[in-house]
């Protein structure tokens, strides 16, 4: 044992320079696992408070009917057993005005009625940053929106009359927690105090309000108190919501992020292993004649395998260390960058989390010690009459090696379904790099057998390059097998990156819209255009219109479906819909024809109007292809329509498909040929984008009212400023992480190609000494490399469409996008990469004067 | 983004309401701005209204016209009933589809509006402006205009609602037109008359408004019939 320990401190003082590439891997690999880690948990976190202060509670009961003193002991009773608290808001739509102009305007606000400790999460932000506190509000006082100073041209200190009461204004809402994704607003919120609310006469018979309790439990009881109070309030006009409740696009792609962000974090593992793999197998072929020495002088083969096992130990130790380092200097880098996408009152918290530190470290162990092992094998090998005779150590592994690599792919597997955190992935990722695998080690099999002819080649540099890959012993497979798996992971997760990005269903973009109108009558959308524009900041698009009609079928007369009444058409079920129709002359950037064709830019029906004539359909409809596969319905048949309590007849011309998930442009699943609703009275929606100022919004609004009165407005900004903030974590997150694969990459490269340097020292001194010129020897290099790398990266790209068609068809469910530039790329800089590394490396042995090596032999 | 607005704009898919006869060929060839020309079909009975009037959540056949149009044919009154029941219109949609609703052979004509500009809290004034011009039209369309009065909620405030339920006597007065008092008399705010959302009637509800209807509407259908 006192050999062990002695041998261990003098192999490592000797050695430690060459496996500095060792721990360099390890470190990479570790410091991307818990930056990764660290930054999925920070997020998750925010997003967690996020949905809570989304809803302001842990969950909320609501009904739209006031709570029975019955219902309130059965809901208090509940509570009560959970160790939940409870406070109770009332949300109702008034009309208000300002308190000193009699007879002035008044304008629809969402009130809102609160109780002292409202919000328990989120919080309610003030212009001037001043803090919220009920206090603020008790004996009659109320915080309202800029929109509403602005319609009223009131300020704080002025009156406020609400029902029969006066209100005094007591401070400006900036950001309100609680305001819920898409909720329909009927005006600026005001918000008062509970007790005061009860007080203005507005909670008489018939009064339309939301009733609300905000529930704090803690979180091991917060499911179960749900699922009763569900049971107990059933058919009580009572609704349950709990903050975990994610059924929104972005708890969607949220758990989309981290699953893709778990599975890459695996792969940086993986990569790193390969490194550290490749390392040890060097090294141990350096240490050759040093084990055979100690080998002569009575060492055992468990004795010497015992030392470098340790000092493998000892440096994936020190290298997860440093990967921890690393990361903690990554993620102290991160809200720098961010810090121009934070919104008031979302603010992700990053720092590294015990949970990912300590399972950083543990995989930096863990697969130091099984990457390392099967190359240490070789240990036991070694003879001592290998001092003697330089035979070629042979390459074919043995029994015990056999099995360690059995036992070290199934320890590898296990990982993988573990940090993907799914069976699935797991084993998609598992196959995916186990036939890249085999599929690069048969390519070697053949790039060897292919080009031995060119091994009579008049060119030196050619047949020297080629002699090189097809020797017994060459590096082909190993480096194919390397960089192969480099590039397929870079590439796939290249290309996921890109697939996940593109998938985000929110438009974020500094154009995108964040106002929407609605109700805007056909007289009144020149007016609302103009206004809207005079109001949009510098160089924002103009405001888009969306004709917008309702209409049912009554009939159809087709060649697969005779409908031919109203009661047939019910019988088809979701068919006897009201549907939301529009019409315009070309596609949505959302939408591909699937049959029939399309109608350009000319109208339909010209003269006598084609609406409501009984036979000839004179009007086109173009509908969406799960009408089609639903009802079959088909291009040539005729629909009948009731717009507005008339009948339409219309020919189906052609049929589209919508991709639903991008429904930037609306998604209809009828359109029909411009013309058809020229004399059908009907309204449009508007989207844009609004201007940046609150109080120009606010102007914006006191402006539309005048000239369209009836035209309600959806203020989306706050809510995609959230949904920003969110995606934008989210994307730090894959970026960070795909240049942290990408370096790994790299690393293994290096290391790959380093391994075969030693074996090139030797050959280029004897080519030297033949006369061959650097020049002769660089080219030899340049060809070898570049050719395995191209190969390498072909294959590597390959499998990685393979991986990504899998992932976003069978793992995450995203559509699959092909990106041939990418995969193109991956080839053409694998194969440079390849060739200025291999270059690179082999400097020394360039550089080096043949005798020195040659004596040194 | 937009699919959030869609479901706010469009609200809860609608339940279709009554299908209406197909109109024979050549019905729309003109469309009338003054009387319409007189045709070979049925006399109308026009319900210009909102979501009450659709029938919003309810099976077709159980919406207070359906209702209507089933009294109709006990009573031998030869009417068509035409849903012109848009959910979530207001008075200013009303009025603008006021033509495409009369375009057949009206006779009565009542306007169910008002609600949504009440929930929404849309300025009276308006409300009584387009329902004078509706009632106009309806009149030079040579129908027989009726009016049926809708409240705002009280949670709009005492001085909105005052004001708010002015307009429909005060507007048949002015046009000398018969006036329902109120559409959901008895229905509004009754938990057992209305579904879950508390606005609109459930079936014994929509009863309860075709009775309310009726009691207005028999007589001058009545007349309107023996006029013919």
């Amino acid at each position: 044992m006192n050999f062990v320990v002695r041998m261990i401190g003098r192999e490592f003082r000797s050695s430690w320079r060459r496996l500095l590439f060792f721990f360099v891997c390890i470190a990479v690999g570790v410091g991307a696992i818990v930056a990764l880690r660290s930054v999925i948990q920070s997020v998750r976190q925010t997003f967690a408070g996020e949905a809570r202060a989304l809803i302001t509670a842990d969950a909320i009961v609501s009904s739209n009917r006031p709570f029975t003193p019955e219902l309130r002991t059965t809901i208090d009773d509940r509570l009560t057993a959970s160790g939940a608290e409870a406070v109770e808001s009332v949300e109702m739509a008034t009309m208000v005005r300002a308190a000193e102009h009699e007879g002035g305007l008044t304008r629809m606000v969402e009130l809102k009625g609160v109780e002292a400790g409202f919000p328990y999460f989120g919080r309610l932000a003030l212009a001037g940053g001043q803090p919220y506190t009920h206090a603020m509000i008790e004996r009659f006082g109320a915080l309202i929106r800029p929109e509403l100073q602005a319609q009223l041209g009131v300020h704080v200190g002025d009156g406020l009359l609400i029902g029969t009461k006066r209100f005094e204004i007591r401070g400006i809402i900036e950001t309100e927690p609680g305001r819920r994704l898409g909720a329909f607003s009927l005006g600026p919120r005001v918000f008062v105090s509970l007790a005061d609310l009860q007080e203005t006469g507005l909670l008489g018979f018939g009064s339309r309000a939301t009733y609300q309790l905000l529930v704090k439990v803690p979180d091991a009881a917060l499911d179960p108190l749900v699922a009763s109070l569900r049971r107990d309030l059933v058919n009580q006009f009572v609704r349950v919501r709990s903050y975990k409740a994610t059924e929104d696009d972005i708890g969607e792609n949220f758990a989309r992020a981290e699953d893709y962000l778990s599975l890459v974090g695996l792969v940086i593992v993986i990569l790193g292993g390969i490194g550290v793999s490749s390392v040890t197998r060097v090294f141990v072929q350096q240490k050759i004649k040093s084990i055979a020495i100690l080998k002569c002088v009575g060492a055992r083969s468990a004795q010497l395998l015992v030392v470098y096992l340790a000092q493998v130990v000892v440096l994936g130790l020190a290298g997860s260390l440093l990967g921890v380092a690393l990361a903690a200097g990554a993620i102290a880098a991160i809200p720098a960058t961010l810090a121009a996408a934070a919104t008031p009152g979302v603010t992700v918290h990053y720092g590294l989390t015990m949970p990912a530190v300590a399972q950083g470290m543990g995989i930096g162990l863990l697969v130091s010690v099984l990457f390392a092992l099967v190359p240490l094998l070789d240990v036991r090998k070694v003879k001592p009459s290998r001092l003697l005779r330089d035979e070629t150590s042979a390459d074919r592994p043995d029994l015990v090696q056999l099995g360690a690599i059995g036992g070290v792919g199934a320890a590898l597997v296990a990982l993988t379904v573990w940090q993907a955190g799914s069976w699935r992935i797991g084993l998609i990722v598992t196959v995916g790099f186990a036939a890249t695998a085999l599929v690069l080690h048969l390519a070697g099999v053949l790039l060897i057998r292919v080009i031995r002819p060119l091994a009579r080649a008049r060119s030196f540099a050619l047949r020297h390059a080629v002699l090189q890959l097809s020797r017994p012993g060459s590096q082909v497979r190993i480096v194919l097998l390397a960089v192969g798996l480099g590039s397929f992971f870079i590439v796939g997760i290249r290309s996921l990156q890109e697939n996940l990005i593109a998938d985000f269903a929110v438009d974020l973009s500094p154009e995108a819209p964040d106002m929407f109108l609605l109700d805007i009558q056909s007289d009144q959308a020149q007016a609302v255009r103009r206004v809207v524009t005079a109001h949009q900041d510098e160089g924002a698009p103009p405001p888009r219109l969306l004709p917008v009609l309702r209409a049912r079928i009554v009939a159809v007369q087709g060649r697969e479906v005779q409908l031919d009444s109203y009661e047939d058409v019910r019988g088809r079920g979701s068919l006897a819909r009201e549907y939301t129709v529009t019409y315009r002359d070309a596609l949505e950037s959302n939408e591909r024809l699937v049959a029939g064709a399309f109608w350009d830019g000319a109208t339909s029906g010209s003269g006598s109007g084609p609406i409501a004539s009984g036979t000839a359909p004179e009007a086109e409809v173009s509908i969406e292809e799960s009408i089609r596969d639903r009802f079959r319905i088909q291009v040539g048949d005729t629909m009948r329509f009731d717009v507005l309590g008339r009948p339409l007849d219309a020919l189906v011309t052609s049929v589209r498909h919508v991709e639903w998930s991008d429904s930037r442009a609306g998604g209809f699943m009828f359109v029909f040929r411009p013309g058809a609703f020229d004399r059908v009275p009907h309204g449009s929606i508007a989207f844009f984008r609004g201007p940046a100022d609150p109080a120009a919004r606010g102007r914006l609004q006191a402006d539309l009212v005048n000239v369209a009165p009836n035209v309600s407005v959806i203020d989306g900004r706050e809510i995609l400023q959230t949904i920003r903030t969110v995606v934008d974590n989210v994307t730090l997150a894959v970026t960070v992480v795909g240049s942290l694969v990408v370096l790994s990459g790299l690393l293994i490269l290096v290391g790959a190609v380093a391994m075969t340097k030693f074996r090139r020292i030797y050959e280029a001194a004897i080519f030297k000494t033949l006369g061959a010129t650097r020049r002769v020897i660089t080219t030899v290099l340049l060809l070898e490399y570049g050719l395995l790398g191209a190969l390498a990266g072909l294959i590597g790209s390959l499998g990685a469409v393979g991986l990504t068609w899998g992932i976003s068809r069978f793992a995450l469910g995203i559509p699959f996008r092909l990106l041939p530039w990418l995969s193109v790329t991956g080839v053409v800089a694998t194969a440079l990469l390849v060739a200025v590394v291999g270059i690179a490396a082999s400097w020394d042995v360039l550089q080096r004067k043949p005798l020195a090596t040659l004596r040194a032999e | 983004m937009s699919g959030v607005v869609w479901a706010a704009a469009c609200g809860v898919p609608a339940t279709p309401a009554v299908p209406v006869e197909p109109v024979p060929e050549g019905a729309a060839a003109s469309i009338p701005s003054t009387r319409p020309v007189a045709r070979a079909e049925r006399p109308e009975v026009v319900f210009l209204g909102d979501s009450l009037t659709a029938g919003l959540g309810l099976p077709p056949e159980e919406s207070f016209p359906a209702l209507i149009q089933q009294r109709l044919d006990e009573a031998g009154l030869d009417f068509a009933v035409v849903n012109a029941g848009v959910s979530g219109d207001t008075s200013a949609g009303g009025l603008r589809r006021l033509e495409w609703a009369l375009q057949g052979d009206p006779r009565v004509l009542i306007v169910a509006l008002g609600g949504n500009d009440g929930l929404r809290g849309l300025p009276p004034e308006d409300l009584r402006r387009n329902l004078a011009a509706i009632i106009e039209g309806g009149q030079r369309a040579g129908a027989t205009v009726m009016l049926a009065g809708m409240e705002a909620p009280p949670n709009n405030g005492p001085d909105y609602t005052a004001r708010f339920r002015r307009v429909y006597p005060e507007l048949a007065r002015a046009y000398d037109i018969p006036l329902i008092p109120f559409l959901l008399e008895g229905v509004a705010g009754e938990s057992s008359l209305n579904q879950a959302d508390g606005i609109h009637p459930n079936p014994e509800g929509a009863r309860r408004v075709a009775d309310t209807v009726w009691q207005a509407l028999q007589p001058v259908v009545e007349r309107s019939a023996g006029a013919r």
